[in-house]
């Protein structure tokens, strides 16, 4: 049963599903390792979106230790953050768009070190494809 | 002939010209096999006077002119939507060996292979061949022409003594790299966008009769690329060959799907010339070195060894991969840069890639080479890196994304594309590419080629990319 997009519940589903793939669990072996590995995804606003949302995964070696919805645009633990309008994040979790095309064609913001995020193109495209797996509601919580 | 601008053209000219329905199949497109482009008209210059007139006329008559060698392109390069084709490969006479010059003239569509056929028995060969000896010079020319001593001696375009070149206006010049010094260097890799070379002047160095090579591996990046710059730098070798070569491993998920995925290795071929009684010291040569492991080692006559992929090829050809569709993707990188690269890509790229194509490693120095328009990063040391796949044209569409980040990916990653290949660049991206060389290239097609008839299509020199600013 698809869980509504920006609840608890679907920052649950997401951990379960980052923690049950043996896809992130290898792609993502090296990253957070050494460096702060931690990802803010920030969806801004636009395609029913009608307020931005932050979701904060706390990554390493494979493992997410917790996902949740914070309060933005920034926030003190994260490593990187990836910014974008919510339709390109749709575009992305719908596998309309590769993660990496639009970080590359600049539709995706990228803040902290791009070529890190990059080399480290696996996991994130692992961890891209566990938040897709989570069968989602795309509507705007009130 | 039914086209009143055609049956024009015929009578200008000696060589044969063909009607765009008539044009055979072939010369719609080109290695890619992406690009589907019908010329008004097909001619095969019997002279170089035929190839003034085809411009002029084109001029004239506001034509374009398109030449084509062996056609090794993947983008808009070797073909013409509705101009005329000029089928290069009838200009392909090795002219006059220079044995006390180190020099041979050639026209502009002779192949390397006739080339080195030419000179060998003289014991004196081109300092830099392409792996593909069937290209023309004018073709490898006009893009830089790399191969596996080009950590030595450069681009093909920096061993080039002397070119005679029909410009966009029609006129015969010949320029150097003393002589018309502007001209010369804006034909070299300069993408046919100024004059079409139909002479070249080439060096020569001389050569051994005999190579030998060691097959050596590496399971390590960090080692490789620490061998790789030794090869460069201890002056034991005469070639560097390199690529990487997948170890299946079974499947795994990549994006959700199943897919089998490979432990990648990297073979590094050394290369070492020698006379006959005098072989090399393979102790000494490999004294060092840190491969995984020492496979084989391998002796053959010169000729063999340059021409070492041909049946590599004919195994392409013959099984059908040749005519799948070719979205190369060349680019070179910056030597801190190079790893990062390979190692974001490899994991996930499937063994099949190599069914039909590979995956090439050169290293290279970005110092061999003075030509202006071969964009390189900036650096001493470099490395060139090729993911050269052979799609069935049903996956094209699926694939095309994954080469395009892996181009943009290369970008990021400080490189530069080499431009054989396939290039999609927007009008930014071409700006970007050529950087402080992007105004005197504009500047050079407006005086070389000021009605913009030569090779339109591909770099947009002319038109609104470049006129806008």
């Amino acid at each position: 049963m698809p869980v509504l997009f920006g609840s608890r519940e679907w920052c649950e589903a997401l951990l379960t599903a980052v923690n049950g793939s043996s896809e992130y669990r290898n792609a993502g072996a090296t990253w957070g390792v050494g460096f702060n590995g931690n990802l803010l995804f920030a969806f801004e606003v636009g395609d029913g979106l009608v307020a931005p949302l932050y979701l904060l995964l706390r990554l390493g070696g494979g493992r997410c230790d917790s996902a949740e919805f914070v309060v933005g645009p920034g926030h003190p633990e994260s490593g990187f953050t990836l910014r974008a309008p919510f339709p390109v994040w749709r575009d992305i979790l719908e596998r309309r768009t590769l993660a990496a095309a639009a970080i590359l064609t600049g539709k995706m913001k990228v803040e902290g070190d791009t070529i890190a995020l990059l080399r480290h193109a696996g996991a994130n495209r692992a961890l891209i494809h566990c938040t897709a797996s989570v069968k989602t509601e795309f509507r705007s919580p009130s | 002939m039914a086209d009143p601008v055609i049956r024009a053209l015929t009578e200008l000219v000696r060589g044969p010209v063909m009607e765009g329905a008539a044009v055979p199949a072939e010369f719609r497109s080109n290695f890619g096999h992406i690009v589907d482009a019908r010329p008004l008209a097909l001619l095969r210059p019997a002279s170089v006077d035929d190839v003034i007139e085809a411009i002029r006329f084109a001029r004239a008559n506001g034509l374009h002119v398109a030449t084509r060698g062996a056609a090794h392109s993947q983008s808009h390069l070797g073909v013409s939507d509705g101009g005329i084709l000029l089928d290069m490969t009838s200009l392909g006479r090795c002219l006059r060996v220079d044995g006390d010059a180190l020099t041979i003239d050639v026209e502009g569509g002779a192949i390397w292979r006739n080339v080195v056929e030419a000179t060998i028995s003289e014991l004196l060969v081109p300092p830099v061949l392409t792996n593909n000896l069937n290209v023309t010079v004018g073709g490898t020319l006009s893009i830089a022409g790399i191969g596996v001593a080009s950590f030595r001696h450069g681009t093909q375009g920096d061993q080039v003594a002397e070119l005679d070149v029909v410009t966009g206006e029609g006129e015969l010049v010949t320029c150097a790299p003393d002589r018309d010094a502007d001209l010369y260097w804006s034909v070299i890799s300069g993408l046919g966008q100024v004059g079409v070379i139909v002479r070249a002047r080439l060096r020569l160095r001389r050569a051994k009769r005999m190579t030998r090579t060691y097959y050596l591996l590496y399971d390590d990046t960090a080692r490789f690329f620490q061998d790789a710059k030794r090869a460069m730098d201890d002056g034991r070798w005469d070639h560097i060959e390199s690529w990487t070569s997948p170890c299946p491993q079974g499947t795994k998920p990549v994006n959700g799907r199943r897919q089998v995925f490979a432990r990648w290795f990297y073979p590094v071929h050394l290369t070492v010339e020698f006379e006959p009684g005098a072989p090399p010291d393979d102790r000494a040569m490999l004294d060092g070195y840190r491969p995984y492991e020492v496979l084989y080692t391998d002796d053959l006559p010169l000729f063999d060894f340059l021409d070492r992929l041909a049946p590599v090829f004919d195994l392409w050809k013959r099984g059908g991969t040749w005519e799948h569709v070719h979205p190369w993707m060349e680019s070179v990188l910056p030597w801190e840069t190079a790893p990062a690269m390979i190692e974001a890509l490899m994991p996930d790229l499937p063994p099949s890639i190599l069914v039909g194509g590979h995956v090439l490693l050169w290293p290279a120095k970005g110092n061999s080479s003075r030509s202006r328009l071969f964009m390189r990063p900036a650096g001493e040391d470099l490395m060139g890196f090729g993911l050269l796949p052979a799609v069935p044209p049903r996956f094209w569409e699926e694939a095309k994304p994954m080469i395009d980040v892996a181009s943009r990916l290369s970008v990021a990653m400080g490189g530069k594309r080499y431009l054989s290949g396939f290039v999609a660049f927007t009008p930014d991206e071409w700006r970007e590419h050529f950087g402080p060389q992007w105004a005197p290239f504009v500047a050079a097609k407006r005086r070389w080629d000021p009605d913009g008839v030569l090779n339109p299509g591909f770099v947009p020199l002319t038109g609104g990319a470049a006129e806008e600013r």
